[in-house]
C-alpha cells in the first residue's frame, strides 16, 4: 500500500508527457466523469483509465487500486441501494433508479482515483513542482507544499505500519477481523502520529530552508519543461472526454 | 572561520541549559571531532553553527556565534546556508526529494550553481560519496545507510566553506563510515573545507580529525589536537567519552613501566610504542 504514490520510472509516452499535461489529463478524468450519469459512458472512462495504466507500465498498480477501493465500493453501492427511493421498486426496498445511482456513484469513484494514483506512477513529484512553477508560474513554496504533501503520504503510511507493528509486539491485537475494535485501537495512535509528523514536517522546512529555499525562482529549475505532440495527442484526448461527457446523454 | 563566544542555549520549556558558555574557535580549513556522552549538547552545538539554531529551534540564546565574521543570530538562514552546509542527524527530514539525483539537484538549483557545472558536480559528489549506481533511484528504495550517504552527497555536490555533520555515519556499515570520512578528509584537505563532524565513533575521528572537542553536559570540557585530548584518559572516561584501545594502551603501558610513552591514536603506534618502551 506505502508505495501506491510512488513514482517508477520508465520511457512511456506518459512518462515523457509534460507534466501539466499530465495533470489537465487527471483533471479532465475527473471532470468528465462528474459531467455525465451515463453508465456506459463512466465505464469508458474506468477502461480508459487502466489502459493509461497500462501504457505507463503501471497495470498491477491501478490493479491495486481497484482491490483497495473494493470495499469501500461495495460499502458505497449498498447504502446507495438503501438511500435512493426513487424509481420502480424492484425487491424489498430497492428500486432500479437506486440501483443506477450506485453503480454510478461506484464507476464515478473508481474513474476518479485511478488517475491520480497513475500521474504519480509516472511522474517524479519534484517535476510536478518544477512544471507547475515553471509553466503555469504557481508560486514555488505552494508547488512545494503540494508536492511535500503527496511525498509524505507513504512516509505516513510506513510510520503507521511502524507504531502498528511496535503495538502488536507488545500485545495489541491489530490482527482482529472485527472493524470496530480495530478503529478503537486506532484511534489512540493518531496523536503519537500527528506529533512525530509534525516535527517532521518542521524538520524537513528547515532542511529546504538550508538548501536555499527562499532562492528558488521560477527559473531555478535546470529541466525545462516543454509540450511536444504526446502533449497535443493528449490535449486532443481531454477535449473528446470532457465533449463526451456533456454531449453523450 | 567559526568563532564562538560565551554561547549559552536553553531550548523552550526545557528546564536546563543544553549549552552552557561555550567558547570555541574552528579557524578555517580545521578538521573538529566533536565528541561526548548522550544529551552533552552535541547536536546543540552543530545546529547552533549551522544557524538553525537560533533561527528554527526556540529557546534563550545567549552569546554569540561568528561564521566567517557574519553573526548567525543576525544573518538569515538562506545567507548563512551559503557558507555552512548542515548534515542532520535524522536523515529522513533532511531528504526533501522522492529521486537521488533531485535530492542533489535541489541545493545546486535554488544557489543557481551554473548549469554547465552543475552536472560535474553532481557526479562528483554521487561518485565520491559512493552511490553513483543509486543516481536514478526513489529515495523509498534506499536502505537507511544509503539514504545517510545521500544527505552527505546533496551537501558535498553543493562545496559549502564549512560542513558541519551531525553523526554522519550513525546509520553506516564500518566500511562506508571510513568512506564517508576518507570523503571529508579529502574534502578537507584538497579543497581547504572546514569539517565539524559531531560523532560518536572516536576511532574515527582520531584517525581523520586535526581537533577534537569533548562536551559534557553542555560545556566544552576538553579541546585541542587529537593527542592533546587524549592524553588525558581517565578524565574522558569519568565524561563518558570511549576512548581508541591504543590510547588506552599507551596509557597503561606509561603507568605500569614508568616510562614516557607518546599518546598512541591506532595500533600501528601501538605496537612500536610496546616495542620501544618494553624491548
Amino acid at each position: 500500500m506505502t508505495d501506491l504514490f510512488q513514482y517508477v520510472p520508465g520511457n512511456s509516452p506518459l512518462h515523457r508527457m509534460n507534466p501539466v499535461t499530465k495533470i489537465v489529463l487527471t483533471v479532465s478524468v475527473c471532470a468528465a466523469a462528474f459531467l455525465t450519469d451515463n453508465l456506459l459512458v463512466l465505464l469508458f472512462l474506468l477502461v480508459f483509465d487502466f489502459m493509461i495504466g497500462i501504457t505507463a507500465g503501471a497495470a498491477r498498480k491501478a490493479f491495486s487500486v481497484f482491490r483497495g477501493l473494493f470495499r469501500v465500493s461495495v460499502f458505497l453501492f449498498i447504502l446507495q441501494t438503501l438511500f435512493v427511493r426513487r424509481g420502480n421498486r424492484l425487491f424489498w426496498i430497492v428500486t432500479d433508479e437506486g440501483l443506477l445511482t450506485a453503480a454510478a456513484v461506484v464507476l464515478r469513484l473508481l474513474v476518479v482515483c485511478l488517475p491520480l494514483t497513475l500521474v504519480l506512477t509516472v511522474t517524479r513529484v519534484s517535476d510536478i513542482a518544477g512544471a507547475l512553477v515553471q509553466v503555469l508560474r504557481v508560486p514555488y513554496p505552494y508547488a512545494f507544499t503540494l508536492t511535500t504533501a503527496i511525498r509524505f503520504i507513504p512516509q505516513f503510511m510506513e510510520e503507521m505500519s511502524g507504531i502498528m507493528e511496535a503495538q502488536t509486539a507488545r500485545g495489541v491485537e491489530f490482527d482482529t477481523r472485527n472493524p470496530i475494535k480495530k478503529l478503537g485501537m486506532l484511534l489512540p495512535l493518531c496523536a503519537p502520529l500527528l506529533i512525530s509528523s509534525v516535527r517532521r514536517t518542521g524538520a524537513t522546512a528547515t532542511a529546504a530552508e538550508v538548501r536555499g529555499f527562499y532562492l528558488r525562482t521560477w527559473e531555478s529549475g535546470c529541466r525545462k519543461y516543454g509540450f511536444g505532440p504526446v502533449d497535443l495527442a493528449a490535449a486532443l484526448i481531454c477535449a473528446a472526454l470532457i465533449a463526451g461527457a456533456v454531449l453523450i446523454p | 572561520m567559526i568563532e564562538i563566544q560565551s554561547l549559552t542555549f536553553r531550548y523552550e520549556g526545557a528546564d536546563r541549559d543544553a549549552l552552557r558558555d561555550v567558547t570555541l574557535t574552528v579557524p578555517d580549513g580545521a578538521f573538529l571531532g566533536i565528541i561526548g556522552p548522550a544529551g552533552a549538547g552535541k547536536t546543540t552545538l552543530a545546529h547552533a553553527i549551522g544557524g538553525i539554531i537560533p533561527h528554527a529551534v526556540r529557546g534563550d540564546f545567549y552569546g554569540a556565534v561568528r561564521v566567517n565574521g557574519s553573526d548567525t543570530a543576525e544573518t538569515r538562514l538562506t545567507d548563512l546556508s551559503r557558507m555552512v552546509g548542515t548534515v542532520f542527524q535524522d536523515v529522513e527530514s533532511q531528504i526533501i526529494s522522492s529521486v537521488v539525483e533531485d535530492e542533489l539537484l535541489y541545493g545546486l538549483e535554488n544557489f543557481g550553481v551554473p548549469r554547465d557545472e552543475i552536472e560535474e558536480r553532481l557526479t562528483f559528489a554521487l561518485e565520491q560519496v559512493g552511490i553513483a549506481p543509486l543516481r536514478h533511484r526513489t529515495v523509498s528504495s534506499l536502505s537507511g545507510g544509503q539514504r545517510q550517504k545521500v544527505a552527505i552527497a546533496s551537501l558535498v555536490a553543493l562545496r559549502p566553506g564549512i560542513l558541519v555533520l551531525d553523526e554522519p555515519t550513525g546509520e553506516l556499515d564500518p566500511f562506508s563510515s571510513r568512506q564517508v570520512f576518507s570523503l571529508l578528509r579529502t574534502l578537507n584537505r584538497e579543497y581547504g573545507m572546514t569539517i565539524v563532524a559531531v560523532e560518536q565513533k572516536i576511532m574515527l575521528l582520531c584517525e581523520f580529525a586535526d581537533r577534537l572537542a569533548v562536551l559534557s553536559e553542555g560545556r566544552i570540557a576538553r579541546e585541542g589536537t587529537v593527542r592533546q585530548v587524549l592524553c588525558d584518559i581517565r578524565a574522558l572516561e569519568e565524561i563518558g567519552v570511549n576512548c581508541p584501545r591504543a590510547a588506552l594502551f599507551s596509557s597503561l603501558l606509561a603507568e605500569k613501566t614508568g616510562a614516557e610513552v607518546p599518546v598512541c591514536v591506532n595500533a600501528e603506534e601501538a605496537v612500536e610504542a610496546a616495542r620501544r618502551v618494553l624491548g
